[in-house]
């Protein structure tokens, strides 16, 4: 049986007074993974803030249906309670604040979401390092403030690291290929296909293949001037790495 | 009744040279009178210092027989020394050997303290600290001994109840001997907005003597003011960290004189309003020698209509040749209404010198608090985490963990 769990339906959205989602539909089922692609400047990232409620974007028309709720009205700490996560193009660093008690900060407000209650520092920490174990990240980096001067692959693994604690329904991964080198790919991949099942659903916005071919997509969407323009299977990330987009845009006009 | 006119008889009127001290006192204050917009040492805060005229000096003898203060438990393991409505409670504290501890009173009589007593600054400058010398009675002599070091912090206690309109002056000399070492934790417990509470620690750091000297300020609504005005002599060390928490009016003043080579000063503050209130850390560090060293970083949270002042002086003396000043303010303004106002001074006369100053005022990252929100952490505590994180720079130079623990635990929550 087919379950949706998101449902973008006529989204348009701007951002400092510019349009930049217009009029947008999208159907991910549990699941399903589905890549998105686009031109740099398309608004993959500007969709990718709408979905997780960041401030400073208006919708000016559509509705979002996240497992049936209506997200728009929801806070972003209340879509990422119910279920939303969001691996960010360029994380962002808190100094002050270190990793370990920013995660169990995370963790535990999402516990206290579901109605469990939290976790004492040991608790967290057993499970803490069971899963940043998988993904490679030791013990010293996570002491460390969160995001500060982590290099760009290391701040893409810590962004799986937080969706692999939270357990979403939905990840979007924001170019979180970018900056990996060979191994790091395959760390993310195996740990992003670990987290992957039939009840939870992804989107990856990325601009290669490589992840793809190690995350096998169902559905891949060309993204172009703020909506879908082409989707197909895998075989259209295969077809895009040689043509490029603008075959694809210039039909479209 | 006024400030100047109290009509009272205190302790010592018949010693005539401090007669003649507290008279001076009295014409410097009335010289410059209470601090106004012109005064340029108070520019920010004088208007918090409110109405004083129905204030009054309480002469008569402090008998609490121990009531006053029985709720309150040590902060940390400590020394205690409970000042109750401004009087100095009990004479005897368990001291350890090469640590004394005189009520003021005492040592006015046997002259100990003559050689100290207002020797520190100039009561022209200083309208509170004149009216302290005007009003000199209550306050004790602390003076730790060469070599000796002491086992726990010493903790000043202020405390205050059932009191309307009581102005009290109370001046401590704390004295450290050559290569003494001591930590000194004030710790202001006020919380009657009728009184006026003003204190001058004069303090005198001998040769490779080190103090570490706290502050707290506990919420209330209490108007304080102090001066800490500092002596010091050749590679001494006087670290000093400020906590104010709100109240209509808290006021740390440090006048830091380093007199000799290789002395080391280092004020460093936290201040947390969310209402109401003024928080002053005022300093004015004077480098009167070669290869001193001083460093200042004050943080505040501003929310609501309260303010958050802090005024830096760094003074270079010709000859005080490679030295160093370092001085950073940084606060966090959350409200439209609340006010930030900095003010750096930074004073050269001599060439080879390093110094810097720096202020940011600001709100709180947007981009760190979504982030936070992204990971499912509700925008309050989000800002909680930010503010904590903020103000930690300024608690990790805090080396006595049990000290930096407590004065955590006395963080305001957002
Ligand atoms: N706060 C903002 N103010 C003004 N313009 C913005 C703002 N945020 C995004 N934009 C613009 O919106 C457009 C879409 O940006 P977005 O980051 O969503 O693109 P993208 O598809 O993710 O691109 P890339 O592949 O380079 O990551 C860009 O033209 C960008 O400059
Ligand atoms: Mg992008």
């Amino acid at each position: 049986m087919v379950k949706p769990i998101l449902e973008i339906k006529n989204l348009s959205a701007k951002v400092a007074d510019k349009e930049i989602i217009k009029n947008m539909n999208l159907t991910i089922n549990a699941g399903e993974v589905h890549a998105l692609m686009g031109p740099n400047g398309a608004g993959k990232s500007t969709l990718s803030y709408v979905l997780t409620g960041k401030p400073g974007y208006e919708i000016t028309g559509g509705e979002i249906l996240f497992n049936g709720l209506d997200l728009l009205k929801m806070k972003p700490e209340e879509r990422a309670c119910a279920g939303i996560f969001l691996s960010m193009q360029y994380p962002v660093a808190i100094p002050g604040v270190a990793t370990n008690n920013f995660l169990k900060h995370a963790v535990n407000a999402k516990r206290k979401y579901d109605g469990l209650p939290e976790l004492d520092a040991a608790e967290f920490l057993k499970l803490l390092r069971t899963v940043a174990k998988d993904l490679d990240i030791g013990a010293e980096m996570l002491k460390r403030e969160i995001n500060v001067g982590f290099s760009g692959g290391e701040k893409k693994r810590m962004e799986i690291l937080q969706m692999s604690l939270l357990q979403p329904k939905l990840a979007i991964l924001d170019e979180a290929d970018s900056g990996l080198d060979i191994d790091a790919l395959k760390i993310v991949a195996d740990g992003v296909n670990k987290w992957h099942n039939n009840d939870n659903a992804l989107l990856i916005i990325t601009h290669h293949q490589d992840l793809l071919s190690r995350i096998q997509p169902d559905v891949v969407h060309i993204y172009a001037d703020g909506h879908i323009i082409k989707s197909g299977d895998k075989n259209l990330a295969v077809e895009l790495e040689k043509s490029g987009y603008k075959t694809f845009v210039d039909a479209k006009e | 009744m006024k400030l100047t006119e109290q009509n009272i008889t205190l302790w010592g009127d018949d010693i005539p040279w401090l007669a003649g001290l507290r008279e001076k006192g009295l014409r410097a204050f009335a010289a410059s009178g209470l601090p106004t917009a012109k005064t340029e040492a108070w520019k920010y805060s004088f208007g918090a210092v409110g109405n004083t005229e129905n204030l009054r000096i309480d002469t008569t003898p402090h008998e609490c027989n121990g009531h006053c203060h029985q709720q309150e438990e040590k902060p940390v393991s400590a020394y205690c020394i409970d000042f109750c409505n401004g009087k100095l409670h009990g004479e005897h504290f368990d001291l350890p050997r090469g640590v004394s501890v005189k009520p003021l009173v005492e040592t006015i009589y046997d002259g100990d303290i003559k050689p100290y007593l207002n020797k520190s600054f100039a009561m022209e400058k200083f309208p509170f600290a004149a009216l302290n010398t005007a009003y000199l009675e209550q306050g004790i002599m602390l003076v730790v001994e060469r070599d000796i070091a002491l086992d726990k912090p010493i903790v000043i206690r202020y405390h205050q109840h059932n009191s309307q309109n009581l102005f009290c002056n109370i001046r401590n000399v704390i004295v450290l001997e050559a290569k003494a070492k001591a930590e000194i934790i004030e710790y202001v417990d006020i919380d009657e907005d009728t009184c006026l509470h003003n204190v001058v620690n004069e303090i005198f750091l001998a040769a490779d003597s080190t103090l570490k000297h706290y502050k707290l300020q506990k919420e209330g609504k209490a108007r304080c003011v102090s001066l800490n005005s500092v002596q010091q002599r050749s590679n001494s060390n006087y670290k000093c960290f400020v906590k104010h928490n709100e109240c209509a009016l808290a006021r740390h003043e440090s006048y830091i004189n380093m007199l000799q080579e290789g002395a080391y000063a280092e004020v460093n503050g936290v201040y947390q309003l969310v209402n109401n209130g003024v928080s002053d850390i005022t300093t004015n560090i004077l480098h009167l020698a070669p290869h001193t060293t001083s460093n200042q970083l004050v943080k505040g949270v501003i929310d609501g209509k309260a303010k958050g002042v802090f005024q830096g002086q760094i003074h270079i003396a010709p000859d005080a040749q490679q030295t160093e000043g370092h001085q950073l303010h940084r606060a966090l303004l959350l409200s439209d209404e609340g006010e930030v106002d900095c003010k750096p001074e930074l004073e050269i006369f001599a060439d080879d010198v390093k110094c810097s100053h720096g202020a940011t005022c600001g709100d709180l990252d947007k981009e760190q608090l979504f982030y936070m929100q992204s990971r499912g952490i509700c925008l309050e505590n989000a800002r909680r985490i930010l503010i904590e994180a903020y103000l930690q720079e300024v608690l990790n130079k805090i080396d006595n963990s049990e000290v930096a623990g407590w004065l955590a635990d006395n963080m305001k929550n957002f």
